[in-house]
């Protein structure tokens, strides 16, 4: 049986056995948890044995997961959320030895609608390959190949490279780089040779089992249960975008990267390991010198009106062919939080970050880290391997670069990112080590919109995540585009008649409303929290880092800005309460769970 | 075929005006003169300003939606747009370039060149013959032997766009023009596709997406790259 908007269909591949397996959904899990994020949450759940299994073990599955939008030319609705066991994450306390987060990171483009084309609804990996290995996916024909001679090779190669052995560019295709391969826990799943699922090791997660890639191919797509009622909500959608609003427009013109200045101006930016909230040579990295210098084209995922990835030259201190950005996040962590204003050797840094398929914002995060360790005097060059790792220095940055996705040395020590290091180091670097949970920070400081900030990071379900949201009602929406398979960037222009529960109502038939919708937000988010709960993780990990209640903002319009931990408090009792959780161990109560009909994860 | 690779050489290129279905690429402002088919019929088709074309492929779907329509309660309406059943089809490359690509209604058209099935007594017409409404290439299912020949002749001397029925190797993936209002135009979220008469240029040829690719990445990024390595 196949349900309206679902093939229903998972595909199973065990690395360890060879097996595949095309296995039902259950039409409950679909409902509950409806796609992408949520329904890879719960597949998640349901694999692994109980709390405490090691991310790089085989038990670990790793889920690819498009949503019920995906393969549909609903404008903006092309991410594939891979959900999987985080390999960045740590408890304060646990009596589990390999304890961590559940993880999860998006990527756009092309290959979740894909995957859906093949006529499935997601796609769970487990166990080990014993020597390198892809998996090929052409409709109902599933083949686990060869990718030995692929091992070692850089992204941006391996994305021309592979067509020449699936001899078909309608191939779409998702691999890991180096970093990778070599266990690196922050790296990264890349896709077109730029757009990556960053955040969250899912790219170490992938390269344990021996997986360099995937490639899929399809001629399906699921069938839709009111089908003029949605080619008439399609319409109107692509009417609305069509009107080409000052957003729309605004969109095209810089992408993510307009918000490098903007964000500067509102002291909102990460700069120099988060010690500052604005960058005084911002305007050399932003959308404007790169529209002058760099950028030659613009791109859009599947069927999006948005066209954000930018591609182009770079020239100057470094000669680069560029894929995509910056974006605020890499054109931040890279760039201003490393003091970095040189725009050819940031594009050079971003380059070299995404053919090693690494997490720029978890990289950027620990390079600062470093710098403000190297100023402070508690390393020296020496503990750098030679390296004078200093505030603005791109041939550094690069280098350490190069020793991270490659192990060596320091890059051994440092690939794990600044909870890692700050133990490492010691003297009270944990101070100005900016994680939550182990997973670094990303581009958007704190101390000015504090309360948002604070509570966004603090209870991020895959540790700190600047995509989160800053309220519950935030984070059930967020929760829900990543389940839909839809853009966060896009989310404004689903309103009224044309909001994702009309969409999703005339695509599954189910009548859904924006209250119900809300609540499956919730019940995902929830879920989460509970696969993090068993885990061992508790209130006291839902903590913002020690700087923020330090350091104070020393120039610019917010000079003086700063969190003040009675304040932090305030907001963290708030937050539980309004999610209904236990205000002295953040556990959401049974109450809650057995409302939103999470009465399995009561043990 | 030799010749044709002659031919392409020979072409000259106008900077910015870079056409095509399937990739014409024009000399010369829009409209100069046009292209005409043998009976001087002038053709309009779909071109492509790869400037603007981001890769999003909402063309393809507006395409396969209004191409492969669905009864619902008893009328014809748009299917939901699977692309895979697309006439125009965009291709990506390494370094980054989106090459949309339909059919061209080319004037000397191939690919009705290559049909081996004899013309009609009463019509003229082969199995693959041109519509006198919109010039359309159509094919008559009835008469076509599934010889491939037509797909051979666009995919050697053209930009490949024709492809043979996976069983009855029967051409597809033929431009209609959407019966005048080509959907694939409408809804370019881009304004990167326009329905237009086609400029004309002795050279004037369809190209293969690569072909296309290679002068775009040469164009946009300076970088020299064989059709080999793409």
């Amino acid at each position: 049986m196949k349900p309206n908007g679902y093939f229903g269909k998972l595909l199973e591949v065990n690395l360890s056995t060879g097996e595949i397996n095309k296995k039902q959904i259950p039409e409950d899990d679909l409902k509950n948890f409806i796609g992408g994020r949520g329904l890879g949450m719960k597949i998640l759940w349901d694999k692994l044995s109980g709390p405490g299994v090691d991310p790089l073990s085989p038990e670990n599955p790793i889920c690819y997961m498009p949503g019920p939008f995906s393969g549909f030319p609903i404008p903006s609705a092309s991410r594939t959320c891979i959900v999987t066991k985080s390999p960045r994450t740590s408890p304060v306390n646990s009596e589990y030895k390999h304890a961590s987060t559940m993880s999860y990171s998006n990527i756009g483009g092309f290959w979740g609608p894909e995957l859906r084309f093949a006529g499935y609804d997601g796609l769970v990996v487990t166990g080990k390959a014993d020597k390198p290995v892809y998996i090929k996916i052409e409709d109902d024909k599933v083949e686990i190949k060869d990718a030995l001679k692929y091992w070692g090779m850089g992204t941006d190669q391996f994305d021309v490279d592979f067509y020449d052995e699936l001899k078909d560019h309608k191939f779409e295709t998702c691999y890991i780089g180096p970093a990778g391969e070599n266990l690196v826990p922050m790296s990264s799943i890349i896709h077109t040779a730029a757009r990556a699922a960053g955040r969250g090791g899912t790219g170490c997660v992938m390269g344990s089992k021996n997986l360099k890639a995937i490639a899929v191919k399809g001629t399906k797509q699921p069938n839709v249960a009111q089908h003029k009622e949605y080619l008439k909500l399609l319409e109107n959608i692509r009417q609305t975008f069509m009107e080409e609003d000052e957003d729309v427009k605004s969109w095209r013109y810089g992408g993510t990267a307009n918000a490098l200045t903007s964000s500067s101006k509102n002291g909102t930016q990460a700069v120099k390991n988060y010690s500052e909230g604005a960058f005084k040579e911002i305007q050399e990295i932003g959308t404007e010198a790169n529209r002058k210098k760099v950028w030659k084209r613009d791109f859009a995922c599947f069927a999006c009106q948005l066209s954000c990835k930018k591609s182009g030259i770079a020239k100057g201190s470094y000669a680069v062919m560029v894929h995509d950005g910056p974006e605020y996040e890499t054109g931040t962590m890279l760039g201003a939080n490393l003091a970095i204003s040189d725009l050819a050797g940031l594009h050079k840094l971003i380059v070299v970050a995404d053919d090693y398929g690494i997490d720029i914002i978890s990289l950027g995060n620990t390079l600062g880290f470093l710098m403000e360790a190297h100023e402070r005097g508690l390393i020296d060059k020496e503990y750098l391997d030679g390296i004078n790792l200093t505030w603005g220095n791109v041939e550094a940055a690069l280098e350490m670069i190069h020793k991270i996705c490659k192990k060596e040395g320091i890059g051994d020590k440092a690939c794990r990112g600044v909870k890692y290091m700050a133990e490492q180091i010691g003297n009270q670097s944990s101070n100005f080590a900016i994680h939550v949970k182990g997973h670094e920070l990303a581009a958007w400081n704190v101390p000015v919109d504090n309360e948002w900030w604070s509570v966004c990071y603090a209870t991020s379900n895959r540790g700190a995540c600047h995509l989160n949201g800053g309220t519950p009602k935030a984070q059930d929406e967020m929760v829900l585009n990543d389940s839909l398979g839809a853009c966060s960037f896009a989310a404004q222009w689903y309103k009224d008649e044309v909001s994702y529960a009309n969409f999703l109502s005339a695509i599954t038939g189910i009548k859904w409303n924006e209250e119900e919708l809300r609540k499956a937000g919730t019940r995902i988010f929830t879920l989460e929290k509970m696969f993090n709960y068993r885990e061992g993780f508790e209130k006291e990990d839902d903590h913002i880092p020690e700087k923020f209640f330090r350091n104070e903002f020393s120039y610019g319009e917010h000079k003086g800005a700063i969190v003040e931990r009675t304040d932090f408090k305030q907001y963290m009792n708030e937050y539980y309460k309004k999610r209904n959780w236990d205000i002295e161990t953040s556990r959401p109560t049974n109450e809650v769970l057995k409302d939103l009909n999470l009465e399995f994860t009561i043990s | 075929m030799e010749e044709n690779k002659k031919r392409y050489s020979r072409r000259h290129f106008l900077q910015d005006m870079i056409f095509g279905g399937a990739g014409i690429i024009v000399l010369g402002s829009f409209g100069v003169s046009i292209i005409t088919d043998e009976k001087k019929q002038v053709i309009k088709a779909i071109a492509v300003d790869f400037d603007k074309c981001t890769g999003c492929r909402t063309c393809e779907t507006a395409c396969a939606a209004s191409n492969h329509k669905v009864k619902i309660n008893g009328e014809w309406v748009d299917g939901l747009g699977n692309p895979f059943y697309s006439n125009i089809n965009v291709h990506h490359f390494n370094p980054d370039v989106d090459i949309p690509s339909t059919c061209a209604l080319c004037p000397d058209a191939p690919c009705i060149d290559a049909c081996p099935v004899a013309p009609d007594l009463r019509t003229g017409r082969k199995a693959l013959y041109r519509d006198e409404e919109l010039l359309t290439i159509k094919n008559d299912k009835e008469r076509c032997i599934g010889c491939t020949q037509c797909a051979q002749a666009c995919e050697n001397l053209r930009g490949g766009v024709i492809r043979p029925n996976d069983k009855t190797k029967k051409p597809e993936r033929i431009c209609t023009l959407c019966n005048g209002n080509p959907q694939c135009v409408k809804y370019c979220p881009y304004g990167a596709l326009d329905y237009i008469e086609m400029p004309n240029d002795r050279d004037l040829t369809n190209l293969a997406p690569k072909e296309i690719a290679q002068r775009l990445i040469k164009k946009y990024y300076n970088i020299d790259i064989t059709e080999a390595e793409l």
